[in-house]
């Protein structure tokens, strides 16, 4: 990774950070798209805090006013991860998968070795509010299953819940649908859907809604269909015109709203041909050389929105 | 046809039978010999086996002790402390160098030479350090396991991928918790398989440790009775050898069921 390329990531990583932060975004799904090596899942594990970004910084806010938020520099419980692969404990069941979280974050070591009979309580407590959030995901009746005997689909949503039940702030889900077959991705993006709905719901009744999700995917289609808001991130852009010599690095080349959906409606692809194209454009084409802001107006887009709202 | 299972019935009757074939073939040859040399000592038929039985277990005029006893236990204290030890310093240094780089290029180089080593070349080594007590078989059997159970622990360590450990600590995990309830969970039923490989080495070290130094012990009572020729005696104690190995083997497999009832289904 060169400098050049570390500075405009910043300036890609800024973009997002306000994605993460932003009191407009929380309770929304933002799809992260890009072509191969652009830095999707670099960003990511940025975002997770496994590796850490070498310029510019993430910071995570509660949503409590005036806060100056928390800069990411490690893993924390704050943002969950569902991978695509080894997304469970493969020595856990179901239950005790979306249980062991709440077990970490309301228990330690010491705790459980020298206390054993209140961690038992303890435990138990964790296995039904465990049981709960399986029951949301529809897989309470596989909780003694082991990861092992589950379908991939089955094993994506227990991860997606496991990861909910610690409340993040954010969602982070890399690629979590690639490796399963059409059918089970549908259901899981109507899944995400319903999560979404709830975020709706809460804000219609004026509470802070409770999932806010970055998904990142290489299929344009679930992109548009699950997120509220797609970003393109790629390394083809008009970096001619900015006077470097060779590509400084991928930075947001598209950032715009996409359609809402409810859970039970039609899954039709054609309804949104025109932006897919558009993001194939825009994003996926080598020969792309527009000006990077050109298709970055989602906080136009909102703004408009607000205005609109305001004056009828 | 290739891999055709065939139905649980016939299984356990070719087993059985098998041993049937055995044991036959062994007193056939046994017959064939008495018939040649009415006094044969090299295979024992039923008679002289079962005097051999009784010699063993009943209570000795001399030493007032009954052999198989005082050897069972004098073997099976060596080798159970033998292999806790090397159980324990092999999980310890694996741990270690699996989750610290720094241990890794300390631990790894040595550790790879003296796995090089067979340990029976060792035996000197040990007798000269340790004296010719229990201490001595305990180190030989600990020193000839660790290498092997300590670079299992290390590459079932480095087996566990990334994302789970990146997973825990986003779900609030410690380093203590990621190590403990992570990693090692994944690292024990392999650990127990590798166990129960290095029992069959282990038991090689200790018998030969015992023919060569020992005064009790089942490696010491078969050089004994082998040089009076006392097949009789050798038989029997050869069978109970096997009986053990394969009641370690049983116990250590019922173990990895019972603590990771998971690791079973994952190879399906």
């Amino acid at each position: 990774m060169t400098q050049d390329w570390s500075s405009t990531f910043r300036a890609s990583l800024t973009g997002s950070e306000q994605t993460t932060c932003s009191r407009v975004l929380r309770g929304g799904i933002v799809a992260l798209v890009g072509p191969s090596g652009c830095g999707k899942s670099t960003l990511l594990r940025a975002i997770v805090g496994t590796h850490p970004a070498k310029a510019g910084k993430i910071v995570v806010f509660s949503g409590k006013t005036r806060e100056h938020g928390r800069e990411v520099r490690q893993p924390g419980r704050d943002r969950g991860i569902v991978y695509q692969k080894y997304s469970l404990f493969p020595f856990l069941t179901a239950q005790q998968n979306v249980a062991f979280g709440l077990m970490l974050d309301e228990s330690s070591l010491p705790y459980r070795f020298c206390r054993p009979l209140a961690w038992r309580s303890l435990h138990r407590r964790h296995l039904d509010q465990a049981a709960v959030f399986l029951d949301k995901v529809g897989l309470a009746s596989a909780a003694n299953l082991y990861p092992a005997e589950m379908s991939g689909g089955m094993q994506q949503r227990v991860a997606i819940a496991q990861a909910l039940i610690m409340r993040p702030e954010i969602l982070l889900l890399d690629e979590p649908f690639g490796a399963l077959d059409e059918a089970m991705r549908e259901e899981l993006q109507r899944m995400l859907l319903t999560l979404y709905l709830e975020n709706s719901q809460a804000l219609k009744k004026g509470e802070k809604p409770p999932y806010t999700i970055f998904i990142v995917t290489h299929e344009l289609n679930e992109a548009i269909f699950v997120g509220d808001r797609v970003v393109g991130l790629s390394q083809y852009w008009n970096w001619q015109e900015e006077g470097a010599a060779t590509c400084p690095g991928a930075t947001i080349v598209y950032d715009q709203k996409a359609p809402v959906f409810l859970p039970d409606d039609e899954r039709d692809y054609g309804q949104f041909a025109h932006q897919r194209e558009r993001i194939r454009e825009v994003v996926f084409n080598p020969e792309n050389h527009r000006r990077r802001n050109e298709f970055r107006t989602f906080w136009k887009e909102v703004h408009q929105d607000e205005t609109q709202r305001a004056n009828p | 046809m290739i891999r055709q299972p065939i139905p649980r019935q016939w299984a356990v009757a070719l087993g059985i039978l098998s041993i049937v074939v055995l044991v036959s073939c062994y007193f056939f040859l046994s017959h064939r010999q008495h018939q040649k040399n009415p006094n044969d000592k090299t295979i024992p038929n039923w008679t002289q086996l079962k005097e051999g039985i009784g010699k063993a277990t009943e209570v000795n005029r001399r030493a007032d002790e009954r052999w198989v006893v005082v050897d069972a236990i004098a073997t099976a204290k060596r080798l159970f402390l033998g292999l806790l030890f090397g159980v324990v310093g092999a999980l310890v240094l694996g741990m270690l160098m699996g989750c610290f780089a720094v241990f890794e290029a300390f631990l790894y180089p040595p550790l790879a030479l003296l796995a090089k080593i067979p340990p029976t070349a060792m035996l000197a080594v040990f007798f000269v350090v340790a004296g010719t007590d229990t201490e001595m078989y305990i180190a030989m059997i600990a020193f000839g396991v660790l290498p092997t159970l300590a670079q299992t622990v290390y590459l079932a360590v480095k087996d566990v991928p990334d994302e789970l450990q990146f997973k825990a600590y986003t779900l609030g995990a410690s380093h203590a918790e990621v190590i403990w309830n992570v990693i090692f969970r994944q690292v024990l039923p392999k650990l127990l398989d590798s166990i129960r490989l290095q029992v069959g080495p282990a038991m090689v070290f200790l018998i030969a440790a015992e023919m060569v130094v020992g005064d009790v012990g089942f490696g010491y009572r078969i050089r004994i009775e082998f040089k009076k020729l006392n097949m009789n005696v050798v038989y029997p104690y050869l069978a109970l050898l096997a009986a053990f190995g394969f009641g370690m083997d049983f116990g250590l497999n019922r173990l990895q069921r019972w603590l990771c009832p998971w690791y079973a289904k994952e190879g399906k």
